[in-house]
């Protein structure tokens, strides 16, 4: 089992590496991990070398004895998730308790797909929590509606440069920062090494261009009469655009400018000739080869794992995560099952997210930001600033930031890429490397209140239309920057 | 005679048997379309996580384990306590929601059956009028009413929601069954002396148990089943009903489906078990308005 050339793949990803640096700017200097030699064998080296004591750097910010309250809502890791991260969580709500014994905590956990549509809901009713946990593209919304106080790293005993740069800008607007990301993640490509042998290709390299993961689906597909990508359309779900912006990316296009060094979302690119082709791409697997599973227009990456494991499908997008639902399965499997699940996991490859045609390579910089509401939207009219402090502390310190993140993300504290608990991380999670790879790769989603709608609804209706022949590539693209245009431009949201 | 009797006898007899047996593949295919999916159901629930995804599906499971339900109705982990916890707030929102409902629906159906009052008619189709329209128009007013009344993150929101819903069909099911107790019957009663109140009580009440029952179930299967208004009014973990809690399955990437399908399994059980008991006064009730006495 091997991973594709990473060394040569990220020497020609170093365009892409020089914009994530110059994403950096200034700030790289005082950075305490040193984005700039970022590799695996420098998050290896880094590993492992630092101790931080949470209760104590907490505890400067509000005092261990302090009284309070606190409401508190978070996507949470639920029944499907590895029973890894469950105890995490588990174990961070039991060491809260224990650092604060005397904040009383009401802490609610909502579902991925669920919680930015309830978090509004309950905004309209001021019936908040005091602080929430949300997915990267919901801050800014929030923020801008006013919904949000500002929040920086510095407030809760953190710097700014203990943070990648391109978090950061997640939790910006209008120049004033309103959160401060919890964790951050990029994806890779996985594919079934067996599927890739039995239908004529290379088992240990994966497609290098999409153009290339267009052929390999239809070939799999040709051969072996099942899927061969991963395609998800459903729309109001976060995995579409995680599953199609890389895409629309690496061939050159975008929403705006979003994938250039320094993007200031004024140009609508929608309709450029290269996201036309990046749309076309899917267009091209699901309509003319029918290569990818038929049920894509309403599949989220959920429904893409059941296949995957089950042999249907030949490759798909995905973060480490899936690795460690699969240890799981196979843990929890009995009799002949457990030898099937083995040679699943044995037939397991990550690799990095294929180029464009042009040798871009991107992946969405995704992950979590914390924030603390304003008071009135909150229930009870009123927020305690230093249990809330505590807890957003807590969550975004190296230790906690790490661990909460261990099975499927990566720290939002670049401190904790040095704790013993990466190094364990490092260690155990097989792939790991592939995706902590694929983070200079990392465009973040645009720093806009439309972002959520863009993302979620209009990027889906485009891939919608196109798929169902409801509208040709040209049509839905143009339509879909029509949408971007008159919502940026004209209603808002 | 007797030859013309004979060659009509069979003709007769054939055509029946066609459409007898066009009924008997009718209500086959109708009872696989609804049971299949209950058997699949149980059958996933009883399959490990890996077994459930296989494919070819293992129409039956080579390895069957009942580790989703004993993880379900164990108090002692987490995923129990939630689930157990969940279904005692279902139970408790949709016993109280039934309670409430038969003991309004009752005296207004009887008084739009009995009594003649300015607005009658009116007052009839007003309460109808409600559900005319998709219950989400309401979603946002209703959270800002209950938000108001300081009802959110309660079981009393779902409550009144569930009444506001569940009474207009619950009193039009009602008038129409007190419209087929014959008027004599009380008239009688009051001749021989009971108050207005007796003779409900005592000769109209018992005759329309069936209708009552009826409506409790309607009631109880409305509120046990709402999820839309649940998943709005409540964010507290401890508050949680079943059709909201059993969400928990699906994760961002990935769902369990054994937990799922168990979960489901255990929460249609009362609702079979109530139907089956009680589908006799249900079927009457619904019926009985069809055919004036």
């Amino acid at each position: 089992m091997r991973n594709y050339g990473f060394g040569r793949a990220l020497a020609r990803g170093m365009a892409v590496s020089t914009l994530m640096v110059s994403m950096m700017s200034t700030s790289v200097l005082g950075q305490s991990v040193d984005l700039s030699k970022w590799s695996p064998e420098y998050v290896r080296s880094i590993a492992g070398t630092e101790e931080f004591d949470t209760a104590e750097l907490c505890g400067a910010v509000t005092p261990l004895d302090y009284e309070g309250r606190l409401t508190f809502w978070y996507q949470g890791v639920f029944e499907g998730d590895p029973d890894l991260l469950r105890q995490y969580y588990k174990d961070f709500f039991e060491a809260f308790r224990a650092t604060y014994p005397n904040i009383e905590l009401e802490e609610q956990a909502l579902t991925y797909n669920d919680l930015l549509d309830k978090f509004r809901t309950a905004l309209l009713g001021n019936a908040g929590p005091m602080v929430v946990r949300l997915q990267i593209l919901g801050g800014v919304e929030f923020a801008s509606k006013g919904y949000l106080q500002e929040l920086s790293p510095e407030d809760v005993g953190w710097k700014t440069e203990d943070f990648w740069p391109g978090a950061m800008k997640s939790v910006m607007w209008e120049g004033k920062t309103y959160g401060i990301p919890t964790n951050n993640e990029t994806m890779a490509l996985i594919w079934n090494a067996d599927i890739f042998e039995r239908a004529g290709l290379d088992p240990e390299a994966p497609p290098a261009t999409w153009d290339d993961v267009v052929a390999y689906s239809k070939q799999i597909h040709d051969k072996l009469g099942v899927a061969g990508y991963g395609l998800v359309a459903r729309k109001n779900a976060g995995n579409t655009p995680y599953r199609f912006m890389p895409q629309l990316w690496g061939y050159g296009g975008g929403v705006f400018d979003e994938a250039d060094p320094n993007p200031t979302y004024e140009e609508i690119r929608l309709d450029s000739d290269a996201s036309k082709q990046a749309l076309q791409a899917s267009v091209d697997m699901y309509v003319r080869d029918q290569s990818v599973p038929v049920s894509a227009l309403t599949n989220q990456q959920a429904d893409n794992q059941p296949l995957f494991l089950a042999g249907q499908l030949g490759m798909m997008i995905s973060h480490p995560s899936d690795y460690n639902v699969m240890l799981d399965l196979q843990a929890k499997a009995t009799g002949d099952d457990q030898t099937k699940a083995q040679t699943v996991i044995d037939n397991m490859r990550y690799g990095l997210i294929p180029t464009g045609p042009d040798g871009k390579r991107a992946v969405v910089f995704g992950g979590s930001n914390i924030h603390i509401l304003n008071p009135e939207y909150v229930e009870g009219g009123e927020v305690d600033e230093a249990a809330a402090k505590a807890m957003v502390c807590f969550w975004t310190s190296p230790e906690w930031s790490l661990k909460m993140a261990y099975a499927g993300s990566n720290p939002g504290n670049l401190n904790g890429f040095k704790t013993k608990w990466m190094k364990e991380r490092l260690d155990s999670i097989k792939f790991l490397d592939v995706t902590t790879s694929m983070l200079p790769y990392g465009v973040p989603f645009p720093t806009l209140p439309e972002t959520p709608e863009i993302m979620n609804i209009i990027i889906p209706d485009m891939l919608q239309n196109a798929l169902t022949g409801a509208m040709t590539v040209d049509e839905a693209a143009e339509d879909a920057a029509e949408k971007v245009r008159a919502l940026t431009e004209g209603g808002g949201l | 005679m007797t030859s013309t009797s004979d060659t009509a006898t069979p003709r007769s007899r054939k055509g029946v048997d066609g459409w007898r047996w066009t009924g008997r593949i009718f209500l086959t295919i109708m009872i696989l379309y609804t049971a299949l999916p209950m058997v699949w159901m149980l059958l996933t629930s009883i399959k490990s996580g890996f077994a459930a995804m296989q494919f070819p599906p293992q129409w039956w499971p080579t390895e069957p384990t009942l580790a989703s339900y004993r993880k379900l109705l164990d108090p002692q982990n987490s995923v129990g306590q939630d689930f157990l916890r969940f279904f005692w707030n279902s139970l408790f929102v949709s016993f109280v929601t039934t309670v409430l409902a038969v003991v309004v629906a009752v005296p207004a159906a009887y008084a739009f059956s009995r009594f003649r009052f300015p607005g009658r008619k009116f007052l009839f189709f007003a309460v109808l009028l409600r559900n005319m329209f998709p219950a989400v128009i309401f979603l946002v007013p209703l959270f800002i009413l209950m938000r108001v009344l300081g009802l959110v993150n309660t079981h009393g929101s779902l409550i009144l929601t569930y009444l506001t819903f569940g009474l207009p069909l619950a009193i039009w099911l009602l008038k129409g069954f007190y419209d087929n107790i014959p008027i004599q019957l009380e008239q009688a009663a009051r001749i021989d002396g009971a108050t207005r109140f007796q003779a409900f009580l005592l000769i109209v009440t018992p005759l329309s148990v069936p209708g009552i029952i009826a409506t409790a179930i309607y009631s109880f299967i409305g509120a046990w089943n709402e999820y839309i208004y649940a998943a709005t009014f409540l964010t507290k973990n401890e508050q949680l009903t079943l059709p909201v809690g059993i969400q928990r399955f699906f994760s961002e990437n990935t769902t369990d489906f054994p937990g799922l399908m168990a979960a489901s399994f255990i929460m249609s059980v009362p609702v079979v078990v109530l139907f089956l008991v009680l589908q006799k006064y249900f079927v009457r009730a619904l019926t009985e308005g069809a055919v004036k006495h």
